[in-house]
């Protein structure tokens, strides 16, 4: 038989298919590469083509106290969600998977709620009910609104892992002599881990690019860095916003990275 | 595993740490909430105009930058309102006075300053007290051949068809007056709407944007050749960031942009927000401001520099080409002009 | 031992079992007889409603399943996924306290047993199923049980597998002289490696005995019915049985009873024939030498058997 005859014939459903994700790939990114254009160009306008390469914005982002502390106070309060809707985000999906509740759908289904309402109505909700309850809007009180938000995102991936997990290797695990304290820390954590982890990620970038909910819930000179950069957005909008969506860029891949690297994400999880 | 462990640990005591903090009262000082806008005229604000205050008047002020500060002080109690001071542009004061969320009418018994104003400044069109106004006019690129603009009727130069900006009129104010504007310049008046909509569907194709700072950077970007802009808008631009751009005062006369500041009736610090309108208004600090960001003066005793002189509405002469738009005629019609004008700016 | 789930189905119904020590004991019968159930709860991931369990004269009924000291081999094998085979053997140990280097030549020998040497660090991900089954039975040999316990271990091996497991299996247990307990749904497997079988159908046993008992005498209908293929009998209104090995074809004329082959299915060793005769169908296996029977379907044929081989049945 010769090479010619060989070749595959010319598939018509796979090159559509190629195209789709190429297509698909250059909606997602084209975004992104303007955002780095605008960010490197000197001019404070979107020129294009660009007119040069400069560093004048990240400097201007970087040397502005208000940028400054606005990225610090949106890090810290990613990084308290993370942790908090890990442990509650992980602690439900194990009650509703295992504790034999009654009305399991339901609660799960209260517990996702939050991703159901509109992100805006639960800022505002929030607002109200922490003037009313007169706490004013002290910071936990956004770690919290966040957390609410970030919850069900740890919930979904930990409850998809456990619903894959076989329950045996827990029994296996106590036949070999393990206590039940024993077995959670040494067979369920460590499995289901992948999934909290993941789920926490999640947590943490959906804390860091909060907006909706944040927008009233943040007090003068404690403002989130979505919410600085969009209020900074309606007085000048120059390359500095650029900047700093580039910096959260790199800043939310970074932790996304390093969440791999130190958790391995994928190490022993059939994606 | 244990570094794990333990970075898990450190987190989970910040965190508890972060919730258990009591949040600071402030017991002896007073504490002035305010709204107040972003950008220069906001770190103005934060570099020296307010620690000046805080400093004559032993106060603490808390400067909200963040919008949207309307939707806040209607969710919060009116008794115990989020602000005391509430300065936004003159169309909201009209929306915040129907709800009972500002106060009718400041005058010069508890805001002295206020003997100094022009009148535009507590005209029956404004709502507490206008501390700067803008000129809307019509903003243009000079190197692109069109011909200097002179009447708000140049904008529907055919030859500016596709190059000439305007605003989504249901979410801009700007555009709001444009509209006004275009029923002052083709019918009978400011009110005449229908004359209004004919204008506009002659000014199509227009590029259409929401927020005042998107039409500035068309401008500057040479994306629009002419649209309609406040003077503060062009003249700001300076310098290194100087572009072919100009601004023209139409002979028809200029559209108003005021910033008005107002206190919510349910203040417990009414007096200090009162002196806190005052301070705004003294001479000093409105040139600061002015000049900073290339608004006018609401005070007639300001003196500003040649520059800003020169281009800012400083005389009564020419503070008698503004037009001040009746928010309260247009807020009441509003569902209606914005329908109308969607569909007439659609496609 | 009983046990009743959601308040309802009764899963095991009053099951009396005595095992003797070093014994390989099969639970036999098909699924959602209670065979599991009543390995669970000699585990003790079940808590009977009746009855207790006792090993070595000791019960440990409210014992829970981590201090009763018995190996576990599951059908699914449930390795740990996140360990490597040393730590997977090693785990039961761990959870003992044994010393880390007792650990480590304890373990190295139940590989060794199990013919995993080399595969020490290797993920479950990266072994075959006949080796994770291994691992799986190094796991619960090392910590030197009371009691193996296997459910369905074999199950998910292919038959190719399955037999040469299965005599593995049945060596180690011997050399290792342990007690186990194995649940199959599957007769021959548990004909060819049990020491003694229960029989068990809806919660109840039928029959307990040595493999050849059971299929040689089987006690009820059920029993008779589920292990092998059988001629099933009614004679003065008992029920009798009758193997099909014990009906010898033979010609007409020499038959008790003459009839024609419907269907001759080949078997390597031996031929089953389904032979319509006296009104009902019979089945007779008749072992050859490897050459195929002359007999096809449609051909006459006589069937003879000795009365002696006929069994009565419990009515």
């Amino acid at each position: 038989m010769s090479a010619a005859a060989n070749r595959k014939p010319f598939d018509a459903g796979r090159a559509a298919y190629l195209a789709l994700n190429i297509v698909l790939l250059a909606f997602l990114l084209a975004p992104i590469a303007i955002v780095i254009v605008f960010a490197l160009n000197p001019t404070p306008f979107i020129s294009f083509p660009p007119v040069g390469v400069s560093l004048r914005w990240f400097e201007k982002f970087f040397a502005s106290s208000d940028f400054m502390n606005a990225l610090w106070l949106s890090l810290w309060v990613a990084a308290c969600v993370l942790v908090l809707s890990v442990v509650i985000g992980g602690a439900c999906a194990l009650a509703l998977a295992r504790g034999n509740l009654p009305g399991r759908t339901f609660l799960t289904a209260f517990f996702m709620s939050p991703l159901m309402l509109p992100a805006i109505l639960t800022g505002l909700a929030l607002f109200q009910s922490y003037l009313l309850a007169g706490i004013g809007r002290p910071i936990w009180g956004l770690i919290m609104a966040h957390t609410l938000i970030a919850v069900p995102y740890v919930l979904r991936t930990t409850l998809a892992v456990l619903h894959n997990f076989d329950h045996r290797i827990e029994e296996a695990a106590a036949a070999l002599g393990a206590s039940p304290a024993r077995v959670f820390f040494e067979v369920t954590l460590p499995l289901i881990q992948p999934g909290v982890f993941a789920g926490g990620v999640f947590a943490f970038i959906v804390s860091f690019d909060q907006f909706p909910v944040s927008l009233f819930l943040v007090v003068p000179k404690s403002e989130t860095l979505p919410v600085v950069l969009y209020n900074y957005m309606k007085f000048d909008l120059d390359g500095a916003i650029a900047a700093a969506s580039m910096v959260s860029i790199l800043l939310a891949l970074s932790v996304v990275l390093a969440m791999e690297r130190l958790i391995g994400l994928k190490a022993y999880v059939k994606l | 595993m244990i570094s794990r462990r333990s970075m898990l640990r450190t987190g989970a005591i910040a965190a508890v740490a972060t919730v258990g903090a009591p949040s600071i009262l402030h017991a002896q000082t007073k504490t002035l909430k305010i709204t107040t806008w972003g950008g220069k005229w906001g770190d103005i604000m934060k570099a020296t105009v307010l620690p000046a205050f805080e400093k004559e008047f032993k106060c603490t002020v808390q400067a909200d930058q963040a919008f949207p500060f309307m939707p806040k002080l209607q969710a919060s109690p009116k008794n115990d309102p989020l602000y005391d001071v509430f300065h936004t542009n003159s169309n909201e004061q009209w929306s915040a006075l129907t709800e009972g969320l500002v106060m009718a009418k400041i005058t010069a018994k508890e805001v002295p300053n206020i003997a100094d104003v022009y009148p535009y400044a507590v005209s029956d069109k404004i709502v507490g007290v206008t501390i700067f106004t803008s000129a809307i006019g019509l903003g243009y690129r000079t190197d692109k051949g069109i011909p200097v603009p002179k009447s708000w009727k140049d904008l529907a130069d055919p030859k500016l068809a596709g190059q000439r900006g305007g605003y989504l009129i249901p979410v801009n104010s700007l555009g709001q007056c444009h509209l006004m504007m275009l029923g002052k310049v083709y019918g009978k008046g400011l009110q005449d709407l229908d004359a209004a909509y004919k204008a506009l569907e002659q000014l199509k194709p227009i590029k259409l944007v929401d927020f005042t700072g998107q039409m500035e950077k068309m401008l500057l970007s040479g994306e629009v050749s002419e649209g309609v802009i406040h003077d503060s808008g062009v003249l700001r631009y300076e310098g290194a960031n100087r572009q072919p751009v100009e601004f023209c005062s139409p002979t028809e006369g200029v559209m108003a942009l005021e910033q008005v500041l107002n206190v919510t009736p349910g203040s417990k610090v009414k007096e200090l927000a009162f002196s806190y309108i005052d301070y705004m208004l003294r001479p000093d600090v409105q040139k600061l401001l002015a000049e900073a960001v290339w608004y006018s003066p609401a005070n007639k005793k300001v003196k500003l520099s040649e520059k800003y002189d020169a281009r800012l509405l400083t005389t009564p002469e020419k503070v008698a080409t503004l037009i001040q738009p009746d928010w309260k005629w247009y807020n009441a019609r509003k569902d209606d002009i914005d329908a109308r004008v969607t569909r007439i700016l659609k496609g | 031992m009983s046990k009743t789930f959601d308040g309802k189905v009764v899963a095991v119904d009053g099951v009396t079992l005595d095992i003797a020590a070093g014994e390989f004991f099969s639970l036999l019968g098909p699924s959602g007889c209670g065979k599991t159930t009543s390995l669970r709860m000699i585990a003790g991931f079940e808590m009977p409603d009746a009855g207790r369990v006792h090993v070595g004269g000791q019960d440990i009924t409210d014992v829970p399943v981590h201090r009763r000291d018995m190996g576990m081999v599951f059908q699914s094998y449930a390795l740990f996924p996140h360990r490597t085979v040393v730590q997977n053997v090693a785990f039961g140990l761990r959870m003992r306290d044994v010393p880390r280097a007792d650990i480590d030549r304890r373990v190295a020998a139940a590989l060794a047993q199990v013919a995993l040497t080399g595969m020490e660090d290797r993920r479950p991900s990266q072994l075959s199923g006949g080796q994770q089954q291994r691992v799986a039975l190094a796991r619960a040999l090392v910590i030197e049980p009371r009691v193996l316990l296997c459910d369905e271990p074999l199950g998910a091996l292919d038959r190719k597998l399955r037999q040469q497991m299965q005599f593995e299996l049945k060596e180690l247990q011997r050399r290792l002289g342990v007690t186990l307990v194995f649940v199959t749904h599957d007769q021959e497997e548990a004909l060819a490696m049990s020491d003694r079988i229960a029989v068990m159908n809806r919660g109840r046993v039928e029959q307990v005995g040595a493999p050849t008992e059971i299929y040689g005498r089987p006690r009820t209908r059920f029993v008779a019915d589920f292990i092998g293929e059988i001629n099933l009998l009614e004679e003065a209104g008992k029920p009798r049985a009758l193997r099909p090995e014990k009906i010898q074809l033979v010609p007409p004329a020499q038959a008790r009873l003459s009839g024609t082959v419907e269907t001759a299915n080949f078997l390597g060793g031996a031929t089953l024939y389904r032979v319509q005769a006296g009104g009902r169908i019979w089945l007779a296996r008749e072992t050859h030498a490897g050459e195929r029977s002359p007999r096809s379907p449609g051909d006459p044929v006589g069937l003879a058997w000795n009365d002696a081989d006929i069994v009565t049945l419990e009515s």
